[in-house]
């Protein structure tokens, strides 16, 4: 356990009070300039020529008639740009598209002109053969023995396999079957707990496509100075990472590749990764010798940014009739779609919440992630954790009933405490989980609701209500998936006493720069107006791996704390110095050195600044501090502490399902999270508002339709997001487990609140009922054919590799 | 890029006509439906682009004599405001309470939504159920002309209508309710509001002795166009609203739409909706 006391709030303590966001007033007034709004001089607009089939080799691209359009200035294939490497974790990927497009959203031709209108014209003018391919549409389809290969290996004259040297890219050497990635992560003994089991249950759950809706789309500007440095602006959420990954591309040192990052409208992991657009638009400005931006339309937006990622689970669980689970088995296949980013690799998360959010002695988990011709998944809020908690919470109901236990009982009686170690080693310092459980229960009546609805079920009339319970467990130290997990801060205080805090961590909009600079405040006895953040510019701020993982609080706020401290210890020696006391004795409180004791004031901190600055042995006080979690890497069986700390939450959905419609009409969410500590009340509750409407999406609204590898509503028409009066009532309360490594005892939140939405609402739709729905999303449709009877329920055989 | 060579702007119905008589324009009037149909390909402008915002006298709702008249460039938030609809057409408001976003409604015109023509329109379930009529006008020879013609048969594809290309919708005529009339609609769409709905029901009629006359029953987004129902007017005209009346009449309703498959909803969904939904109002109705 690793737990720190809670010290009593003082009346001018910062932390816990509701403190608005800095940038809210500029967002509210519509003034603040995101990269849609940038004009750099010179600049060109660039659009990319996206292919028409789903599958299929190219013959030939006849770019002619658009290069000879008036105002383009590029037009580039691939042909163009015979150095261009593969992107993406697998190195699959190869940013424009010469020989064959394995989905639709495949870049085959990007051209940079005097206007958008211009370079759409141009983009018409293009002509391209296809000789089209058998189309994978599902990853089902791919794992069979005779699937025609997304990938294969290229041939050479002869028409034999190329040979090419060892451990060239997949994009090179092609992959002998569609098999992206494959998991494989088991503790204990499945088969001596299964015997041991008094119930055990199976079922099949299929996750459907969902994409993240920023309101900022896709954007870039890049451009390279006389020199041949390169510029970027971007609304990556990795900074650092690209400024290493472009100079490779590049083939330049990485000290020549500069990333600022304008106001980010919405990023939520979509943002993670490198994609094809970005790099295009660098070759487009290299071969222009202009800078040229290339912001995503709204439709490419929908076809070409990543997807969560969609999942077919199989899940046997069994427990003994006391309520004690026994084990977990767990097989999933993954569509990757047709190049591989982020979303292979959320099994590393999925098999956390399966080995380890409950206590459960044995736990086999498999994954394989298939290549097929659909979109390709990346990296979304949660993780692969929505899909793994919405069928584990499902089974903890189903389990439940089978030994005749109350849910939440069931739950309570496995539940993590602090001080566990799990199988798969993630060790609990700190843990609020049954705090969350109870008073989320309480206070929504949950026990006393849930047998009132299985009492009204068959009562007269169509709309029956029901109330449904899920929990969740998500790192919330970081998570230590690069060699560092760590981020950098160098603060600054002017001859006023005014801080610049100069931050690696990157704002997305989830208001890091307000707590942030609350966290500094609070070391140096400051109103938060007296922090300037400067975070957004590789060439000033150090090194941080990048914005996700719900990490950003917890490790920036330990660097940004880390940096504050050195710089108090600074001022109160320079103070005991200059005024004859023991620095031991001294604190910084409302803009003054103060006597701790007393609170009364020794020097205001501006004067005693501008004393050591204008004094002979002239002084500024300015600070680093890097912070690195104590957190390990999974060794190669998927074991080890990978977060610094763990983050909890129970949620309550509440519903009333229109059994005449299949209408599910979300009237209640009640949640519970241990988020460490109460940091900025106001930024929690917003970030965790805006969470659960996120999880209502993917739980009852949201749908990305591909069929055959077409996407079928790239559109806020058909692509439906909940609206404002479609949003629930809320109860949000907090458990202040004080994690003693965290900043102020805080830990991260951000991605927490979407993930049990989904499984809470089967369950309340199931307590509504007596219809349990194994797919998402619970669309009117889905709930209704569910209802008669007539929806099929998901099954699939687990396929096994020889 | 686009095939426009002039921008037309009238003040008055006879200039407007006498620009539609000359051939090749498009109209625009709230342009809600119009641009984005536009952007999207779906349409294309003719040479001649006709703005009618400011010709005189096509705003407002009046009463004319035993109807209602409501002009065509009345807005959806108007037509939600006023008092006439709400007082002699409260069902139509309704309607218009569903229809897209206030920005939208404060845009678009009801001239618009009936010429767009769209199987899925918002007022034309409620209008067909109310008996109303288009008026259209033309300048065919020098002089201003007008006809009549019911609004439910008026349709003749998705996007398309029998109004001829020198006619302008001016007016759509609702005969003021005679004592017993009743009147329902319901939109099913997954939102509140801001959305295209997968099947939408009129039903109107006398009530007397709990049983309707004159029954009018219209579906929309089952067919290329809105259709009224006469199997299911047959099944409720006259008939005691009983349940087993009710029961026939969404039997007859399932039975006589043939809707389609789309990326909104299956044929079985809509046609399941359709029975469902009718039962649910005809209950109401029974009720009130």
């Amino acid at each position: 356990m690793n737990v720190a006391e809670k010290p009593v709030i003082t009346a001018d303590s910062l932390i816990g009070q509701r403190i608005q966001k800095k940038d809210a007033p500029e967002k509210a007034a519509g003034k603040t300039r995101y990269i849609q709004d940038m004009i750099v001089p010179g600049m060109l607009h660039a659009k990319i020529l996206r292919s028409s089939r789903v599958h299929a080799r190219i013959r030939s691209i006849d770019t002619s008639a658009a290069k000879a359009l008036p105002g383009v200035h590029v037009v580039l294939t691939a042909a163009d740009v015979p150095d261009q490497q593969p992107i993406g974790v697998a190195r699959d990927h190869l940013p424009l598209k010469g020989e064959r497009v394995r989905s639709l959203r495949d870049e085959i031709a990007a051209v940079a002109a005097d206007s958008e209108e211009i370079a759409e014209a141009a983009l018409k003018l293009i002509r391209v053969e296809y000789e089209d391919l058998p189309v994978i549409a599902t990853p089902e389809d791919a794992v069979k023995a005779d699937a025609p290969l997304i990938h294969p290996a290229p041939l050479d004259a002869d028409g034999k396999p190329k040979t090419v040297p060892p451990k060239t890219p997949i994009a090179f050497a092609g992959k002998a079957d569609n098999i992206a990635m494959r998991f494989d992560y088991t503790h204990g003994d499945v088969a001596a707990a299964e015997a041991e089991s008094d119930v055990v249950v199976e079922d099949t759950f299929q996750l459907h496509y969902v994409t993240h809706c920023c309101m900022g789309v896709s954007g870039v500007i890049a451009e390279f100075d006389a020199s041949g440095n390169l510029l970027m602006y971007s609304n990556t959420q990795v900074p650092f990472l690209h400024k290493r990954e472009f100079a490779e591309y590049l083939n330049i040192d990485p000290s020549r590749v500069r990333i600022i990052q304008p106001p980010i409208g919405g990023g939520f992991g979509s943002k993670l990764d490198i994609y094809p657009f970005e790099v295009i638009c660098i070759f487009l400005a290299r071969a222009a010798k202009r800078p040229v931006k290339m912001v995503f339309t709204r439709k490419e937006e929908f076809l070409a940014s990543p997807t969560r990622q969609p999942v077919l689970l199989t899940l046997r669980s069994g427990c003994r009739k006391d309520g004690t689970l026994t084990f977990r088995q767990v097989h999933t296949l993954h569509d990757n779609g047709a190049y591989t980013s982020w979303g292979a690799t959320t099994p590393f998360v999925m098999m956390q919440t399966f080995s380890s959010l409950y206590r459960v002695p044995a736990c086999d988990y498999h994954t394989t992630v298939a290549y097929t011709n659909n979109p390709y998944a990346g990296s979304f809020r949660g993780y692969g954790n929505l899909q793994a908690t919405f069928a584990i919470e499902q089974h903890m109901d189903m389990l439940a009933e089978r030994i005749g236990m109350d849910p939440l009982d069931f739950r309570l009686k496995n539940a993590q405490e602090a001080g566990e170690v799990t199988g798969q080693g993630m060790t609990f310092k700190s843990c609020g989980f049954r705090e969350c459980l109870t008073t989320a229960a309480e206070r929504s009546d949950y026990r006393k609701k849930h047998a009132d609805n299985l009492a009204h079920r068959d009562a007269p009339g169509p709309v029956k209500r029901g109330i449904g319970i899920a929990s969740m467990l998500h790192v919330g130290g970081g998570a230590k998936i690069y060699p560092s997990d760590g981020c950098g801060t160098i603060l600054k205080l002017d001859d006023f006493a005014n801080v610049t805090l100069i931050t690696g961590a990157s704002e997305i909009g989830q208001g890091s720069e307000t707590v942030l600079s609350q966290l500094v405040c609070e070391e140096l006895g400051l109103p938060i107006s007296a922090v300037t953040v400067v975070n957004n510019d590789t060439a000033i701020t150090p090194w941080d791996v990048g914005v996700h993982a719900s990490r950003t609080t917890f490790i920036a706020g330990n660097s940004a704390i880390g940096a504050a401290r050195k710089a108090k210890a600074k001022i109160l020696a320079a103070a005991a110095k200059k005024h004859g006391c023991d620095e031991a004795t001294l604190d910084l409180r409302g803009g003054f050195v103060v006597v701790a004791e007393t609170g009364e004031p020794v020097v205001e901190l501006a004067r005693l600044m501008r004393n050591l600055h204008f004094s002979d042995k002239a002084e500024l006080v300015m600070t680093t501090f890097y912070y690195e979690p104590p957190s390990v890497h999974q060794d190669k069986a998927f074991k080890g502490d990978v977060s610094a700390a763990y983050a909890w939450a129970a949620q309550v959905v509440e519903v009333e399902v229109d059994t005449d419609t299949g209408i599910v009409k979300m009237t209640k969410v009640t949640g519970t999270h241990d988020v460490g500590r109460v940091l900025n009340r106001l930024g929690l509750e917003g970030q965790i508002e805006g969470g659960v409407v996120m999880g209502q999406g993917y739980a009852l609204t949201e749908n990305l339709i591909v069929e055959n590898g077409v996407t079928r509503n790239p559109n806020f028409r058909d692509y439906k997001l909940v609206t404002a009066p479609e949003i629930p009532e809320m109860d949000i309360t907090f458990v202040e487990s004080m994690d003693g490594e965290g900043p102020q005892g805080a830990k991260g939140v951000g991605e927490a609140p979407a993930i049990c939405i989904a499984a809470a609402a089967a369950n309340a739709i199931y307590n509504a009922t007596g219809v349990r729905i194994f797919a998402l999303p619970f669309t009117p449709e889905a709930v209704y054919r569910a209802l008669r009877g007539k929806a099929e329920k998901p099954h699939w055989e687990a396929w096994q590799p020889e | 890029m686009t095939g426009l060579e002039r921008y037309a702007a009238p003040q008055s119905l006879d200039e407007a006509l006498g620009i539609l008589q000359q051939g090749e324009v498009t109209i625009l009037a709230g342009g809600t439906d119009l641009m984005p149909q536009t952007k999207a390909g779906r349409i294309a402008f003719k040479p001649t682009l006709m703005n009618i915002g400011r010709v005189a006298g096509l705003k407002g709702v009046t009463l004319d004599g035993g109807h209602l008249r409501i002009a065509a460039l009345t807005t959806i938030s108007e037509l939600l405001r006023d008092p006439l609809v709400a007082q002699h057409a409260p069902v139509l408001a309704e309607a218009c309470d569903h229809f897209a976003s206030d920005q939208i409604r404060n845009a678009g015109t009801l001239g618009g939504n009936i010429n767009n023509a769209s199987p899925a329109g918002d007022t034309l379930v409620p209008l067909i159920v109310l008996d109303a009529e288009v008026e259209l006008a033309s300048k065919p020879n020098g002089s201003v002309s007008t006809r009549r013609m019911p609004l439910a048969e008026f349709f003749t594809g998705p996007g398309r209508t029998k109004r001829a290309g020198n006619e302008l919708l001016t007016a759509v005529r609702i005969p003021l309710p005679k004592p017993g009339h009743v009147a329902r609609f319901y939109k099913f769409g997954t939102r509140p509001a801001l959305d295209i709905s997968t099947i939408s029901i009129g039903i109107a009629g006398i009530k007397r002795d709990g049983a309707l006359t004159d029954t009018r029953v219209a579906f929309g987004a089952v067919a290329p166009t809105p259709v009224r129902a006469p199997r299911t007017e047959a099944a409720l005209e006259g008939r005691r609203l009983d349940s087993d009346a009710i029961e026939a009449a969404a039997g007859a309703a399932r039975d006589e739409v043939n809707p389609i498959d789309d990326v909104r909803a299956s044929a079985w969904y809509r046609k399941e909706l359709i029975h469902n939904m009718t039962k649910r109002m005809l209950d109401h109705v029974a009720q009130a």
